[in-house]
């Protein structure tokens, strides 16, 4: 199975679980979905971002009947799940046809149970996304194709060891963190390997929210414009594929079709 | 098995403020959760269900409102709900909501177990458990349960968390029981259940369908005087960032914690 790493990768966050307006919120999504599909685009579900309580992104497609198509899902998985839940995720994603899965460790929350080493068979002291690829690898074989993440803002050697140990475990991309610009870590990682990098674009004007995500300033709030970076970022990396975070859909998504 | 659970609508978030007048929560603009504990019960009495059979019912005093927590317990699987909702219980201490409540499980009938989490974290009293089994009259209470370990001829064993340990107390069913968190993960819910929750029908009972006095509900029923309220001290917190090199700032930083003793 091979993957078109070109391919947009689109973000939209599943619904909240909460009950107000919840058909409202689910059309919405389907709208979302359909929109991403129908142009062709990779669709992202991403799993209780930031802690905060969101329905799968499996359940979601069951649900709303929407269609899988071969390259064209990719659903996140963290750490945050019990065993028991984990499985269902894994085995449903595989049932409907999903095989892109992108697996990191999460946030998490007071809400939201955490594997425990023991459960997958690991002597870690807890389970991170090099555990969760490893086990999934063990289990599942090659059913799924299995992502990672690559965070430059973290410091190099950590995060090349990670990105090693990630690898080792059995990822076959990395999606890196949102970037406004050229890397020179990410650069140096990706001249030696052939791994594909898809390069996370930010999307949202509110940048002040990704720096507060970093611990610093990464760009002026003031004069940063998403679909520039994006132009810039796709003059610079030409040959990798592209994750757009936090994309609108109702104000972006047309512009971005036609650069696409 | 016929469970019943006690949940409660509270704020969800840390800084809350206080009516000077009543002394008590100022809730209204304030988004409420269910209280954190109370899931713990909810999980133990769908896990009950699942090894016994039976049923799960939510009970719940509060405004409308409180509406939003109950569909949320039916999300995770519950099969019944009650809504007690009534002007008259509004600004009732534990003994008046323990009063109410306890009247509602009598009008739910042939009820097993009641649970309860183990508190409430905006009032933080830990009484309405007991208060509801002292209102039941012969009903027993184990507070502080943090384990189910069986359940054979109408005798319930639980352990309950003492100092230093926990004791294995037996109960005579129907009982009360008051849940720590040690005692089970709660499920996250799925959207099956939700959307099931969202049409499913709750029961709203007043105070003259639960037989209350109304003498025995709101402030002029309750024993519980607010005097005072203090809002706790602001912790002082700072944030330090260190320049250089990571073994210069590790340097720097072991130096301030050393200063203030901290190693």
């Amino acid at each position: 199975m091979n993957l078109n790493y070109k391919r947009y990768r689109l973000e939209v966050s599943p619904p909240k679980q909460a009950v107000n307006h919840l058909s409202e919120r689910l059309t919405r999504f389907d709208e979302k979905y359909n929109k991403a599909v129908d142009a062709g685009h990779c669709v992202c579900v991403t799993d209780n971002a930031m802690g905060n309580l969101a329905f799968q992104g499996h359940e979601l497609i069951q649900e709303l009947k929407l269609p899988v198509r071969f390259g064209q899902v990719m659903i996140h998985l963290n750490t945050f799940h019990t065993l028991s839940d984990l499985h269902w995720i894994l085995d449903s994603c595989g049932e409907l046809g999903i095989k892109e899965i992108l697996v990191v460790s999460g946030d998490g929350s007071v809400r939201l149970p955490k594997l425990k080493p023991s459960e997958i068979d690991c002597d870690s002291a807890s389970v991170t996304s090099v555990e969760l690829l490893g086990y999934i690898r063990k289990i599942y074989g090659s059913a799924f194709i299995l992502g990672a993440a690559f965070n430059q803002y973290e410091p190099e050697a950590h995060e090349i060891l990670k990105f090693r140990r990630k690898i080792e475990a059995g990822a076959e991309f990395i999606v890196t963190q949102p970037m406004v610009g050229r890397n020179e870590l990410i650069e140096k990682v990706m001249s030696k390997t052939k791994i594909p990098f898809i390069i996370e674009a930010w999307m949202s004007p509110n940048i002040k929210l990704l720096s507060d995500c970093i611990g610093y300033s990464i760009a002026s709030e003031d004069t940063f414009d998403p679909m520039a970076c994006l132009e810039s970022l796709r003059n610079a990396y030409p040959a990798n594929g592209f994750y757009l975070a936090l994309l609108d859909f109702k104000t972006q998504f047309n512009n971005f079709q036609i650069k696409a | 098995m016929k469970i019943v659970v006690c949940i409660k609508q509270v704020p969800g978030v840390s800084s809350v403020k206080i009516d000077p007048e009543t002394k008590r929560l100022i809730r209204d603009g304030v988004i409420s959760v269910i209280n954190p504990f109370d899931y713990y019960a909810l999980e133990e009495a769908l896990r009950l269900r699942e090894l016994h059979g039976g049923s799960v019912t939510v009970l719940s005093m509060g405004p409308q409102k409180a509406e939003q927590s109950i569909r949320e317990a039916l999300a995770f699987g519950a099969d019944n709900a009650v809504l007690l909702c009534d002007k008259h219980f509004a600004g009732s201490d534990t003994w008046g909501t323990s009063y109410v409540l306890a009247l509602a499980v009598r009008k739910i009938g042939d009820v097993d177990l009641v649970l309860c989490g183990k508190q409430a974290i905006d009032g933080d009293t830990a009484q309405v458990g007991p208060g509801i089994a002292a209102h039941m009259k012969d009903w027993p209470h184990a507070a502080g349960v943090s384990a189910i370990n069986g359940i054979e001829d109408h005798m319930l064993s639980v352990n309950r968390m003492i100092d230093g340990g926990y004791d294995e107390c037996l109960l005579t069913l129907p009982a009360v029981l008051s849940v720590i968190k040690e005692i089970n993960e709660p499920r996250v819910a799925r959207l099956k259940g939700w959307l099931k929750a969202e049409h499913s029908l709750i029961d709203i009972w007043d105070a003259d369908q639960i037989g209350a006095d109304v003498n025995l509900l709101g402030l002029n029923g309750s024993p519980t005087r607010v005097v005072k309220t203090t809002p706790p001290k602001s912790r002082d917190r700072k944030t330090t960032f260190f320049d250089g090199s990571e073994a210069e700032s590790a340097g720097k930083l072991l130096y301030e914690l050393r200063i203030i003793s901290a190693i």
